[in-house]
């Protein structure tokens, strides 16, 4: 090890000494044993099931003469009901409309937060983005359905101010859910944006604009794509969470909205196909996993560019 | 100008700075005494409660930063850590609507100015304190701003560099004949290289001149504790000041004063006393000609000095 070294002349040994160093254990290292466990226990081992099932024509434990086969996501493959590939698009367009729209709704909030001065209000906005996080996604989801249902708030008002005559769609559609989804997640994309908008320094917007960027030009050159990989990480994660959604879609979009989870939750709880309904996990995972890599690629390369790294 | 934060906290009390054009004026004072707030506000950065700000006989108050025309040089630099050196430099160019190909040619200049050729493909996060302090400053002087604002930009780096930078910065802004409005903490730096001073205190302008001046004259008792050692005496109940360097050292028979060596710092060239006399510390300056050692503690000397070395402070 070096010590006591200019470090802009010694950094390559540095690097490698540090390199060394990390290859030995710490001693800590069995903390993570829990997580280990967890992971293990609930992740791994039920997805490795479900991924078995996905290709037996039965239980094979249960039954001996389950046999394997590729049936079931060639029944999805073809899907000659016509119903599963309507289910991944709309399964996937929900997700990215609740995205985009919690972005929209997310990033001027974080900005506005992440710049505030003032410590009572940055922790009256904190409380407010995270109080809805307190209560259930179910209640929550009640909540929405007093509201925008056909004798909900919104209409009967609207109604009785004699604007409307006829209840607006607002809910058991597309648009119900996606409100409904929008509202859980935005905390999310709230909170993963702070933590990076927060860690830019303002003193970089001043720069631009000592240099004749104006706020919004500043706002575009320096602060934004700084903040991309918050942008990015608060957009997969609610993503993610918007597309494995059950409860929500199948309360807010009644028998109008058919996604993938509520899928696998009719196969498994009225169709009895466990077998089928493994598939379309699997399917699920998979359409996770793409996206996840997509967007390390991204990353990996806006860093590379950006020397964010 | 006046600036008020809060309602409560008076930042910039009554400040009128009168800065001459192609002139380094330093704005020095301990932290929080409003210099930095007083810096923001030419820059735009913070409206002035009451005051107006002018720049060569135009009233600029209300006009937004981004269209003050002056560069700005922060104390963390504030370089676009996702832009390379040209881009960073660029960057005010480029929201001028510069062509492109006077754009390229100003930006190896600058980056020539300030010794960064080679440079211009790293990132900042891959550059050395003292280059990230040129890219800064090859990026505000890029746009031959009209006024050059720096917010104790050496502040960061060593003593070494710091030292050089400061030669460096001074040289620059003579040959680009920039008017330089410069804001530190260190007497040293401001003594160094400004033309005029103006010492602040609590939002307050305690005195403003040349560094000679601060120095050798200074107007109150807070500008000249805070510039260099002191000594604070009090004569007929008016409070005087005397330098250390203003003091001789003589032996106890020639003396005004007679007492004994507390501590003795050796600077280098010169060693710095405290000596006990007459009832309380006095500080001496004695520059080392010749080989003699210094003096230890416990020697007895003896103080002698002149009596026109004494400042007479306003009470």
């Amino acid at each position: 090890m070096s010590f006591g070294v200019d470090r802009s002349i010694d950094l390559r040994h540095d690097t490698i000494c540090m390199a060394a160093a990390s290859h030995r254990p710490s001693p800590i290292a069995w903390l993570i044993a829990p997580a280990v466990l967890l992971f293990v226990l609930f992740f791994v081992l039920p997805f490795a099931v479900m991924a078995m099932m996905s290709v037996y024509s039965g239980n094979p434990v249960t039954n001996p003469n389950a046999y394997p086969t590729t049936r079931h996501y060639e029944r999805f493959i073809f899907d000659t009901a016509g119903i599963f590939h309507d289910a991944l698009w709309a399964t996937l367009r929900i997700g990215l409309v609740t995205t985009v729209i919690s972005l929209l709704i997310g990033y001027p909030l974080a900005h506005w937060m992440a710049r505030m001065h003032s410590r009572l209000g940055h922790a009256l906005a904190l409380t407010a983005v995270i109080a809805p996080l307190l209560t259930g996604i179910v209640v929550r989801t009640f909540a929405w359905m007093t509201i925008l249902q056909d004798k909900g708030v919104i209409n009967t008002t609207l109604m009785s101010w004699g604007v409307i005559h006829k209840p607006l769609p607002l809910m058991y559609n597309e648009f119900g859910t996606v409100v409904a989804l929008v509202h859980i997640y935005v905390p999310f994309m709230v909170l993963t944006l702070i933590g990076v908008i927060g860690r830019i320094d303002e003193r970089l917007e001043q720069a631009a604009r000592s240099l004749g960027a104006g706020r919004i030009r500043a706002f575009v050159e320096v602060t934004l794509p700084l903040s991309l990989p918050g942008i990015l990480a608060g957009s997969l994660l609610v993503f993610a969470l918007s597309i494995s959604a059950y409860v929500t879609p199948s309360l807010m979009g009644g028998t109008e909205v058919l996604t993938l989870p509520m899928l696998i939750a009719q196969q498994v709880g009225t169709s009895f196909n466990p077998n089928f309904a493994g598939a379309l996990g699997v399917v699920l995972l998979l359409v996770c996993l793409v996206i996840v890599i997509a967007y390390n690629r991204i990353l990996a390369r806006l860093s590379g560019e950006q020397g964010l790294a | 100008m006046s600036k008020t934060f809060d309602g409560k906290v008076v930042a910039v009390d009554g400040v009128t700075l009168d800065i001459a054009a192609g002139e380094f004026f330093s704005l020095l004072g301990p932290s929080g005494c409003g210099k930095t707030t007083s810096l923001r506000m030419i820059a735009g950065f913070e409206m002035p409660d009451a005051g107006r700000v002018h720049v060569g006989g135009q009233d600029i108050t209300d006009v937004p930063v981004h269209r003050r025309d002056m560069g700005m040089v922060f104390q963390s630099y504030a370089l676009f850590p996702h832009r390379t050196v040209v881009q960073n430099v660029a960057f005010g160019l480029r929201m001028r609507d510069v062509p492109r190909a006077d754009i390229d040619r100003r930006v190896a200049a600058a980056l020539a100015q300030v010794a960064l050729t080679g440079m211009e493909d790293r990132r900042p996060s891959q550059l050395s304190g003292g280059q990230q302090q040129r890219v800064a400053l090859a990026r505000a002087l890029v746009i031959e701003p009209r006024v050059l604002l720096c917010d104790e930009p050496l502040g960061a780096l060593d003593r070494k560099l710091r030292q050089q930078m400061q030669f460096e910065l001074k040289e620059l802004q003579r040959r680009l004949g920039v008017t330089l409005v410069f804001v530190t903490h260190d007497q040293e730096e401001a003594l160094a290289m400004s033309d005029r001073i103006a010492v602040m205190n609590r939002g307050r302008v305690e005195q403003v001149g040349a560094p000679t001046e601060i120095y050798g004259r200074p107007r109150t008792r807070f500008v000249a504790d805070f510039i260099g050692e002191i000594n604070l005496l009090e004569e007929a109940g008016k409070p005087r000041a005397l330098r250390p360097e203003k003091i001789q050292l003589v032996p106890p028979a020639q003396a005004r004063l007679s007492g004994t060596v507390e501590t003795a710092n050796f600077l280098g060239g010169a060693t710095l006393y405290r000596v006990q006399a007459g009832g309380r510390i006095w500080l001496a300056r004695e520059t080392h000609a010749g080989e003699r050692s210094p003096r230890s503690p416990g020697d007895p000397v003896g103080l002698a000095w002149n009596d026109a070395d004494i400042v007479t402070l306003e009470s």
